[in-house]
């Protein structure tokens, strides 16, 4: 179809009175992978949180469609059930509501009845295995006394069993040790691997190029200030690696 | 005011059709004065309490010994649970080795019910009895009636027990209801209460606790009906080595007024005690918990924790909460911990990140605020029904 895609154009985000995002234009198309890379403070995690429509987040201009529906219309829980998923960078802990219960409930809110429990419970069994994860997991309260790693496993987790149409990973690498990137990489290979999972789209926000290492992205940007200046392929990562991101900004300022 | 010495009233006259086996007259008129002359205890907490405890009593033409049904489930040949006018007739001296010992006579509420003992249950475990089943009592209170129910535990050394309370219907009732729990060296007593009155009640409960040396013991407390519900909970620490737990959850809605006190009393040193209270409060439903830990100047030793959180879910809503220390010794520990708030709004938005409509995230997240007390509480039923009926609040 035509309007299929993640599409932002020309978006605008302003937090407690303070333009972040000064135009944003990017389209994740269904099945790849983009990286959305970008020093601390250029407005990486504001994309993260507008898209998914976080109160505090105030779009003052532009679109964004999912497969051509506009998602800036929707409540937070209408765009996760149009197809979009966010990874939190810190994700919120709530005591008392267990992991497996939690899962469920997000399960049967965006895919309603399509699994029965017993299937559903293997499928929270394999992919757990899949990331290392114990299963007394499942038992515990959501995200409460969870380490950093625990909680970013358990986000890859509900990306896993969600399986959206378009994931957008705010620093999922950040505070992981190899390991756990690893797990991460091969949780993201596997969802891309299923049926489910074939056409995800991956917008993934990072700092550093090592995730990319493990999940190799079709398409590379850079943002610094609330814009991207620069659009590439994998190379672009390599080159922030080896430069940093002071060669980017010197080659802007010489365009400029 | 209240006068020193009460005068003869219409329930004077009521106590007449009481059980003289269990309670002579003259020792119900005394309990009956002592409920009249006594003050509550209870200041109205702010300007939103209407209500004055001070005054407040049952209406004498009310009282019938039929206003209460009460049924005892028991699966352990070991332990006598009956009702407690058998008890005062087949196990007299085991019943007087706990009935009125434990200081419930003592608050103006557990003095009316004192009073009027009639209807109740008495469970007895001999030493190093191990009941493997709950003692499951269920108090069925009749419509537009003055009811008294009474439950007397005694819990010998080394026995381990469980005893459930159950308490439902009382449309337009008034409800004034004890529980005396008295064990034994070494002994394992949890007492559990989940109040379900008819949202037309009105609910006294007063239990009170006196354990023995080496013994755990627990209260743990649920209030989820009647328009009022007014309850005392009390541990008496009089022997060392002690442990201790107080558990009470509480919810009101709509017009509901909850008011509890818990009291730790540490006497003796060397003992623990830990209280714990969630509480939530919507519509117009308001709170008062009054936690009190009591840490006498020779009591060393003593480690008493008490933490309180409570939720509030709308703007009428209120909810005070009180903690007291007072703590006379020196080599003790004493934690206290309370919060008082609304819902987290990056927890509401976690939720609705995964596709949860916000009404069912708040239910999700005020439903998980209980849980960790809900834990606390025996079987696995019990937990269930407990969430049954917060849901059904949030609903």
């Amino acid at each position: 179809m035509a309007d299929q895609g993640l599409r932002i154009a020309d978006l605008h985000c302003n937090v407690a009175g303070n333009e972040i995002l000064k135009g944003i234009d990017l389209m994740v198309e269904p099945g790849k992978v983009h990286a959305l890379m970008g020093p601390n403070g250029s407005g990486k995690s504001t994309l993260a949180f507008s898209l998914t429509g976080h109160p505090q987040y105030q779009v003052t201009k532009g679109t964004v469609a999912l497969d051509g529906t506009d998602l800036l219309e929707l409540a937070p829980d209408k765009r996760a059930r149009a197809g979009l998923f966010l990874s939190f960078q810190y994700p919120a802990a709530i005591p008392g509501v267990k992991v497996a219960n939690f899962l469920h409930a997000a399960r049967q809110a965006e895919r309603p009845g399509d699994l029965p429990p017993a299937k559903f419970r293997a499928l929270l069994l394999e992919k757990m295995d899949l990331l290392g994860m114990d299963p007394s997991f499942m038992g515990r309260y959501l995200n409460d006394g969870f380490s950093g790693g625990e909680k970013k496993r358990l986000e890859m987790l509900q990306l896993a069993v969600l399986a959206p149409k378009y994931a957008v990973l705010d620093e999922t690498d950040s505070g992981l040790d190899v390991d756990a990137l690893k797990a991460v990489g091969e949780c993201i290979a596997a969802l891309r691997a299923s049926d489910e999972g074939r056409n995800t789209g991956f917008l993934i926000i990072t700092h550093y190029p090592r995730i990319l290492q493990h999940v190799a992205p079709d398409v590379v940007h850079v943002m610094i200030d609330g814009r991207i200046v620069k659009t590439g392929d994998a190379d672009l990562a390599h080159r922030i690696e080896r430069e940093g991101y002071d060669g980017i900004r010197e080659e802007i300022g010489a365009i400029a | 005011m209240l006068s020193a010495t009460a005068v003869r009233t219409p329930l004077h006259d009521a106590l007449g059709a009481s059980d003289a086996a269990l309670l002579p007259p003259e020792d119900r008129a005394r309990a009956l004065d002592a409920f009249l002359t006594t003050p509550s205890g209870r200041q109205k907490p702010s300007r939103f309490w209407r209500i004055d405890l001070d005054t407040i009593a049952p209406d004498a033409r009310a009282i019938a010994p039929n206003a209460v049904a009460v049924d005892i489930q028991n699966a352990s040949p070991r332990i006598v649970a009956c009702d407690l006018i058998t008890a005062a007739r087949e196990h007299a001296p085991l019943l007087r080795r706990a009935f009125g010992t434990s200081g419930a006579g003592t608050t103006k509420f557990g003095a009316l019910a004192r009073a009027f003992a009639g209807t109740g249950a008495f469970v007895y475990v001999p030493h190093d009895a191990d009941a493997a089943e709950p003692i499951v009592i269920t108090y069925t209170i009749a419509e537009n009636s003055a009811a008294f129910p009474y439950t007397v535990v005694l819990a010998e050394r080394g026995a381990r027990a469980t005893v459930l309370e159950r308490f439902a219907g009382g449309r337009d009732a008034f409800v004034c209801a004890a529980v005396e729990a008295v064990t034994e060296e070494g002994s394992d007593l949890h007492c559990a209460a989940h109040q379900s009155l008819d949202a037309g009640a009105r609910w006294f409960s007063t239990r009170t606790a006196r354990p023995g040396r080496n013994a755990r013991f627990a209260w743990t407390s649920a209030e989820a009906g009647a328009g009022l519900a007014v309850l005392d909970l009390t541990v008496a620490i009089a022997q060392p080595g002690i442990d201790a737990g107080i558990t009470s959850l509480f919810f009101p809605t709509g017009n509901q007024h909850v008011d509890v006190v818990s009291t730790v009393d540490h006497a003796v040193g060397d003992s623990t005690s830990h209280t714990h209270v969630k509480s939530a409060a919507t519509g117009a439903g308001q709170a008062r918990y009054l936690g009190t830990i009591r840490i006498a100047p020779h009591a060393q030793g003593s480690d008493a924790s008490l933490r309180d959180d409570a939720l509030l879910l709308s703007k009428r809503a209120h909810i005070d909460s009180v903690p007291a220390l007072e703590i006379g010794a020196n080599d003790v520990k004493a934690y206290h911990g309370a919060t008082v708030g609304a819902l987290d709004e990056e927890q509401i938005f976690y939720l609705e990140s995964r596709g949860i409509e916000r009404a069912a995230a708040e239910r999700t997240i005020a439903l998980g605020f209980f849980e960790p007390a809900i834990d606390r509480f025996p079987t696995e039923a019990l937990r269930e029904e407990l969430r049954a009926a917060l849901a059904s609040k949030l609903a």
